[in-house]
């Protein structure tokens, strides 16, 4: 091996989102100089001008954006995971005519805190393809180590680490009540993890993980009925009600603005700026209520409760209460409680024409919603491919649903909005009046639109393949898992 | 895909150092470049530091379109490859056969065996009189050196007696100066007497003779990746710029 040129020394930067998206998918986004590199694997180098890259949205065209949004969730910042140096060599395989055989590129990346990193590219010369495969077979030990997404997550330890449905081992033999405190526990972490970037509002998902999180202890205190005692039970939903509470406004502000886009296709263009105004009313709300979230984030007021909290369910089986089903084993407590909602759902479903009321669909959407939370808590139980199987047609069919329900709840705070104009939007309550009105209409008919759909994907997901699934995997009785 | 044999009926007048450095300013302006080592003793390939292919011996070899491309190597550069020499005047007559009658096969079995070239040049052998109507069929473009000197008149006006007498075209031949010496009146006097007698056969980019040129052998490698872009491979960059508006 001889260099072919002069090492090139210089510093980068490496950005992912904070679920690590790239990581996972096996890329890691560089900044150095002026340009943006993105390493893949088995692929040459792709480049782009450019600095910080945030949202893909806002990035400048070119190769690297056009690969990332393909990858990274539009609602995701690509924020700043680490920073170091990079010594850039390329060299040759020589034969004795000193003769170039295999062209090979190494980049040495070099970090503070994780190991120094080098990644190999070789490239092959035409007609010496038996000195390629020679020097990849000596490599190859090397190879494997050198995946990006070990050298993402090795350059910078512990910033891909997050996971928003970390996997929450159940002992086979572990009770109802050991399951339930390890979720808890899990998702309070969960939450906590995505505290800094709400403060420091980086991206919208944080605050919707968070919440997710907060919503999932709080389902698993309604659904693992009699595990705890039930008035201690209920001072903890209290106590997560409180949290979520704090939040549910700049949730639905969020949740506007993030379809701005979607609820300006969806008018008239006459009515377009009308609706921009409102938009611009959300946005300036939403500035000032994601100031008081993050101070109330850190007041010590949150703080402690969070602290207590924690000190709750960490140490699982000592203090807390439990309930008459808390020693059951965990296996037979999921297979009663996912069976029974399982026939609600079924039950439900079967009786919803078009005739019956709304209602009907919501209390459909919130069966399909425990029973989807149960079968993943329980998740680990069982065989991996048979819950994939119903999951599936669950999660159509929960998408429906979702869809649905999105409409309805957005119809209601827009007539809301409607009705209380007067006080604030004084001089622009006309304009914003005609286009909410019209966007009203455009809800209602893909309302409509999902509410047709449902009998059809309860029907997919009603197949003999997920009824034969649910009975073997759950009805008891019935086989081993 | 273009072919350019570099011919002369006259040995040492600078073929092969024509056709290493050719093919490397072409390959340099992004052309995609074969260059094939004609000549059994692998001159070309001496300097690009190929060694000849061993399996080139086989007498079946040019019959065989794979091992044909498989024998192709890729150079020290981009855009260039090279099929090392070491073969028969049998196999040499073979090939040059092949690409007279079946251009567009030879062309299809270069492309499926992972190389488009635009162009392809050859690098001749001194001697071949008995095979040089087959490379004068098979090229679009006969590039001739000419040391100017009173000798190579003659030789140049034999070249194109025997494309008259083979009804060849003799458009196809390009002559250019070769190791000019401009301090040498000898060499100014024969080149404007022959430029005069054959106006349209001349190009008028001239290589002139540089001793960096000489140095090759002991580089090996094409005179502009040791002297860069000013010296002698200034010339051939000239040259070849000359030579793709004539094809
Ligand atoms: N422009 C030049 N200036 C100086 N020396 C040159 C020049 N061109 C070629 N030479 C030298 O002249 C000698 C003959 O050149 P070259 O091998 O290129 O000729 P050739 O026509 O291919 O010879 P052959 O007929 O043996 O194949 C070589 O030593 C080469 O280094
Ligand atoms: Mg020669």
């Amino acid at each position: 091996m001889a260099p072919r040129q002069e090492v090139v020394h210089t510093g980068f930067s490496a950005y992912d989102t904070f679920d690590g998206q790239l990581a996972r998918e096996g890329w890691l986004l560089i900044g150095t100089g002026d340009k943006l590199c993105l390493l893949g694997e088995k692929i040459d180098p792709i480049w782009q001008r450019g600095a910080l890259p945030g949202f893909t949205a806002d990035m400048g065209d070119g190769p690297v954006r056009e690969v990332l949004l393909g990858i990274v969730s539009p609602l995701r910042r690509l924020m700043l995971i680490g920073e170091g140096d990079l010594d850039c060599r390329l060299l040759a395989l020589l034969d004795d005519e000193h003769k170039t055989r295999v062209r090979c590129e190494c980049w040495t990346f070099m970090t503070k805190a994780g190991p120094t990193i080098t990644r190999i590219a070789l490239q092959g010369v035409r007609g010496y393809d038996k000195a390629f495969s020679r020097l990849c077979a000596r490599l190859g030990g090397f190879e494997n180590a050198l995946s990006v997404e070990m050298v993402a997550g090795r350059l910078f330890p512990g910033t891909t680490g997050y996971a928003a449905k970390p996997a929450i081992d159940i002992a086979p033999d572990g009770t109802a009540f050991d399951t339930a405190g390890d979720i808890i526990r899990n998702y309070i972490a969960v939450a906590r993890q995505n505290e800094d970037g709400v403060i420091e509002d980086i991206d919208s998902e944080f605050l919707h993980d968070y919440r997710i999180a907060l919503r999932k202890i709080r389902s698993v205190l309604s659904l693992f009925r009699n595990v705890y005692a039930a008035d201690f039970t209920d001072d903890l939903k209290a106590r997560f009600n409180t949290l979520m509470a704090r939040s549910g406004r700049l949730r639905d502000l969020d949740v506007y603005l993030i379809q701005r886009e979607t609820y300006l296709d969806l008018v008239p263009r006459d009515m377009q700026p009308g609706l921009k105004m409102l938009f611009e009313e959300f946005a300036a709300e939403r500035t000032i209520e994601q100031r008081r979230f993050a101070a109330h984030l850190r007041s010590d007021g949150y703080r402690r409760e969070m602290r207590d909290l924690i000190r709750l369910f960490d140490t699982p089986d000592s203090s807390l209460p439990k309930g008459p089903k808390a020693d059951q084993p965990a296996l037979d407590y999921a297979r009663v409680m996912i069976w029974k909602r399982y026939r609600k759902v079924c039950a439900t479903a079967a009786i919803i024409s078009d005739a019956t009321p709304d209602e009907q669909i919501h209390e459909l959407r919130i069966h399909c919603k425990k029973l989807r939370y149960l079968i993943e808590f329980f998740a680990p139980l069982f065989a991996a491919d048979e819950i994939r199987i119903l999951i599936k047609p669950l999660k159509k069919l929960q998408d429906t649903l979702g869809d649905f329900n999105d409409c309805s709840v957005q119809q209601e705070a827009l007539a809301n909005i409607l009705d209380g104009l007067d006080e604030t939007y004084a001089d622009r309550k006309l304009e914003i009046a005609k286009s909410v009105g019209a966007l009203l209409t455009m809800l209602d008919q893909r309302q409509k639109r999902a509410r047709g759909q449902v009998t059809a994907y309860f029907m997919a997901f009603d197949s003999p393949a997920t009824r034969d699934g649910f009975e073997r995997l759950f009805r008891t009785g019935g086989g081993a898992s | 895909m273009k072919t350019i044999a570099c011919y002369s009926n006259k040995g040492g007048v600078g073929k092969t150092a024509t056709s290493v450095n050719l093919a490397h300013s072409l390959a340099s302006a992004g052309y995609r470049v074969l260059l094939c080592d004609l000549d059994p003793q692998g001159a070309s390939g001496f300097y690009l530091r190929v060694k000849p292919s061993r399996k080139l011996k086989e007498d079946r070899f040019f019959r065989d379109v794979k091992r044909f491309t498989g024998a192709i190597r890729g150079s020290d550069y981009d855009n260039l490859d090279i099929l090392p020499a070491n073969m028969t005047f049998r196999e040499f007559d073979i090939f040059l056969s092949r690409m007279k009658n079946s251009r567009s096969r030879l062309k299809k079995a270069l492309k499926a065996g992972g190389g488009d070239y635009d162009i392809i040049l050859l690098d001749c052998p001194p001697n071949i009189s008995i095979l040089s109507e087959n490379v004068f069929r098979a090229a679009d473009l006969v590039l001739v050196p000419v040391i100017p000197t009173t000798l190579s008149e003659r030789t140049f006006e034999q070249l194109l007696d025997f494309f008259r007498q083979r009804n060849l075209k003799h458009k196809k031949v390009m002559g250019f100066f070769s190791m000019v010496q401009a301090t040498k009146k000898l060499h100014g006097d024969t080149m404007t007497r022959m430029l005069g007698a054959y106006p349209k056969r001349f190009l008028a980019a001239a290589i002139p003779f540089a001793a960096d040129i000489e140095k090759m052998g002991i580089h090996r490698a094409p005179v502009a990746e040791f002297t860069g872009k000013r010296g002698a491979g200034k010339a051939y960059d000239a040259l070849w710029r000359e030579l793709m508006e004539q094809l």
